[in-house]
């Protein structure tokens, strides 16, 4: 056992939290607000190389290990307290851009990942229907083959980054009657005509990401197009929790992180009956269990990211504990921060309110904690 | 950075583990149920059969990570000799080993480390917890030794042990930095007398008695290290020590109830299947497994920081300690609810955990104090102005 980081990963780190707290912390509170992507910043993650971290050099990457991709988020996280533009990096990256490398054929890597790593694509990856979420291989969009092309059709939502995406991965169903076998993975251009986006939806946080519809109409794509192969859909969706549960992760615990400082600073200055408030024991509980919240965290999951650098496949049990873990624990813990600043942790322009909101949704995305303890407990009755 | 044991430690665990299941774990009901100088008998079979295992000799010179693995273990065999081999490998045994001088190491460690002998920490009293300024047990200088007089409370060991180790008062104008010291005692020594062993609710087999200290006099070789007034800073690595020792007793206790729970939701049926396939049972099974996987993460590396002495480690053993008493006590309760009736019942293995659990919560650091631990650690950090 061993649980340090490299030098290298410490210093790039410290890069990742003085850019972050320079570029990202000063716009977010407004494009919270307003619930807006910025996309002057969207092109400063793209220069800091941030957005293409786990894909290749030779395809316009950084060909960073999941450690240090993890780090990074946890970084950015934790100083840019943005759970929105996070959110967006996190779909483009990890969804979009790292389901292509994997399980891409070389065209469709050299086609589609430089412009990805570089930012100037957006990615998104569309799995959940209106009529089917943590029950995913229930899906009902068809794709169907004629001729030289797939057809898609039907309809997929809660979609990050849909609206400004140029690169969607879709699943959908080559014949429902096959059940998990019958799901396959599709990359599907923006302009591909019958492909329509909602509007943005008004979400309760991560607000700066963009998140709505996707309507398949007719939706014609070439064969090629397929990804990973015909009926291999399943796995493909599966394998990515890898990354949902760990990279996507890592900015909510760096929000965590963030959490425990403001809140710690918060207590030595506010006053209350002739003392600091973190003279209270009430108050002193709360960091304590916030400052056990993250070490905890950081341990899973770096623990998911550390096996999958070692090429250990991924076990199903540590992924779902830890995605549990950080999501409901994590959404008290953002709650408890509140409590401790009072009136002011109840608006706007403090950030652990915003902090709270982005929380909720690291007990839903990426398979909610009720999903998680079902995985959990169909293993141990095996 | 790697979560994975070497193939070797794995073995060696593998190995102790099955020791435990074949020697320790069938006495763990009877450890309960007998009246208190039976128990003892069983007491000692066990602590000598750990002594040939190696055990106090890994208490004493292996990796701490070892420590809390084989720990583990143990504990999941029996809390009540777990406890009892801490309180002489680690409570003793670790003040011993970092700060006696050759003299009492050459004494005492050697059938320490063989469990011939046993040793206890006499440090509790009825006025004085998680805050020794209440201490009364003085040490007066009596030509070239000392006197020493008070009464101690919950020692763990007590009625078996050969030595114990006494904190007591040498100045106690000093306060508390500077005015305690520690001295070992023999059993043998005249004005030490152990009381009748009290009866506790759980981890009934590590038998806990008073000790009364009337002018037992020792000469200056019986101060630890030979350092007067040392003695805070030698509780406080020592009970640094003893919270690992306790996340071990956790979560062995804990993985105890997690087995029973998931056997029992595999076989016991209700409305034509087990009853481990209805979601809430299920999803209490899943709760207790992340709490202890998560746990064991937490002590693990709360042992690694500790080894290579990172500036968090006090705050990290404490972490585990709180995290992992906590999930004990939340996942006897989730066993025994799963159990329903049957877990309710004496001579039920799970009835026996969920009173051993409680334990980790209270002794060596209650959790109230380890949060105010944790916390003040973090203001300190973060403080501005």
């Amino acid at each position: 056992m061993e649980f340090s980081f490299t030098p290298e990963q410490v210093m790039f780190r410290e890069t990742c939290l003085r850019f972050a707290r320079e570029e990202l912390f000063p716009r977010c509170e407004e494009a919270d607000l307003k619930g807006e992507f910025d996309f002057t910043l969207w092109r400063k993650l793209g220069e800091m190389g941030l957005l293409g971290l786990p894909i290749p050099e030779e395809y316009g990457g950084q060909g960073a290990d999941l450690v240090t991709c993890c780090l990074a988020g946890e970084a950015v996280g934790h100083a840019g307290v943005d759970g929105g533009h996070t959110l967006a990096w996190g779909a483009h990256t990890y969804l979009c851009a790292a389901n292509i490398l994997n399980h891409g054929t070389e065209a469709q890597k050299r086609r589609y990942l430089p412009k990805l790593a570089s930012g100037e694509w957006i990615g998104a990856m569309a799995l959940t229907e209106p009529g089917c979420g943590s029950d995913a291989a229930a899906l009902t969009t068809t794709a169907t083959r004629s001729g030289d092309r797939y057809v898609i059709k039907g309809a997929k939502t809660f979609i990050t980054n849909a609206p400004l995406a140029q690169v969607l991965v879709v699943f959908a169903t080559l014949d429902r009657s096959r059940k998990h076998q019958g799901i396959t993975a599709f990359i599907v251009d923006r302009d591909t005509p019958g492909l329509a986006t909602g509007r943005p939806m008004h979400k309760m946080g991560c607000r700066a990401s963009a998140t709505s519809e996707v309507f398949f109409d007719n939706c014609e794509i070439p064969l090629e197009n397929c990804l990973g192969g015909e009926g291999n859909g399943w796995p493909i969706a599966l394998e990515g929790v890898e990354w949902d549960r760990s990279t996507i992760l890592a900015p909510f615990v760096g929000g965590a992180m963030f959490t425990l400082e403001s809140s710690a600073r918060y207590a030595t200055e506010r006053r209350a009956f002739n003392r600091p408030i973190a003279g209270f024991q009430s108050i002193q509980n709360r960091l304590a269990d916030m400052s056990v919240f993250i070490e905890i965290s950081r341990l899973a999951m770096y623990r998911v990211a550390a096996a999958k650098d070692r090429g250990i496949a991924l076990n199903p049990l540590y992924a779902a504990v830890s995605k549990m873990y950080v999501g409901d624990r994590g959404f008290e813990m953002a709650s408890a921060a509140v409590d401790i600043f009072g009136g002011y942790g109840y608006i706007h322009e403090y950030p652990v309110e915003r902090n709270l909101r982005d929380a909720k949704l690291g007990q839903l995305g990426g398979g909610t904690s009720d999903i998680m303890r079902m995985i959990v407990a169909r293993m141990l009755m095996l | 950075m790697d979560f994975e044991l070497d193939e070797k430690t794995k073995e060696r665990v593998d190995h102790f583990k099955e020791f435990c299941r074949a020697e320790i774990r069938p006495r763990a009901s009877p450890l309960d149920e007998v009246p208190a100088p039976e128990r003892i008998l069983y007491l000692k079979k066990n602590l000598s059969g750990l002594g040939r295992q190696g055990y106090f000799h890994c208490l004493l010179e292996e990796s701490l990570l070892h420590k809390c693995l084989l720990g583990e273990h143990l504990a999941w065999a029996c809390g009540a000799t777990f406890l009892a081999a801490a309180a002489s490998g680690v409570a003793f045994g670790y003040p011993l080993k970092r700060f006696g001088t050759a003299g009492q190491k050459e004494r005492y460690a050697g059938r320490l480390a063989s469990g011939e002998g046993t040793g206890c920490l006499a440090c509790t009293e009825a006025q004085a917890g998680s805050d020794l300024g209440g201490l009364g047990t003085k040490a007066q200088k009596k030509g070239t030794g000392f006197l020493i007089s008070g009464q101690k409370d919950l020692v763990t060991n007590a009625p078996l042990a050969d030595w114990f180790l006494v904190l007591a008062w040498t100045d106690e104008a000093c306060g508390l930095a500077s005015g305690l010291t520690f001295f070992v005692i023999d059993r043998s020594a005249p004005g030490l007398a152990v009381g009748e062993p009290v009866e506790t609710m759980g981890l009934k087999g590590a038998v806990t008695a008073p000790v009364a200290l009337n002018e037992v006099f020792v000469t200056e070789e019986a101060v630890l290290g030979g350092r007067i007034g040392q003695g805070y800073g030698q509780l406080g690595e020592t009970l640094e020590e003893m919270k690992l020792a306790l996340s071990a007793l956790a979560l062995g206790l804990g993985t105890a109830c997690l087995e029973a729970a998931t056997r029992q939701a595999k076989t016991r049926l209700a409305f034509g299947k087990p009853i481990g396939l209805f979601e809430g049972v299920g999803a209490k099974l899943a709760v207790m497994f992340t709490l202890l996987d998560l746990g064991r993460m937490l002590t693990c590396y709360a042992a690694f920081c500790r080894e290579n002495g990172e500036e968090n480690a006090p705050s990290l053993a404490s972490s585990a300690k709180l995290f992992t008493g906590e999930a004990a006590r939340e996942i006897a309760h989730l066993a025994l609810q799963i159990h329903g009736g049957h877990g309710y019942l004496k001579g039920h293995p799970v009835e026996r955990l969920y009173r051993d659990a409680k334990f980790c919560e209270v002794a060596y650091g209650t959790s109230e104090m380890l949060r105010a631990a944790i916390a003040r650690d973090i203001l300190k950090k973060y403080q501005t102005g």
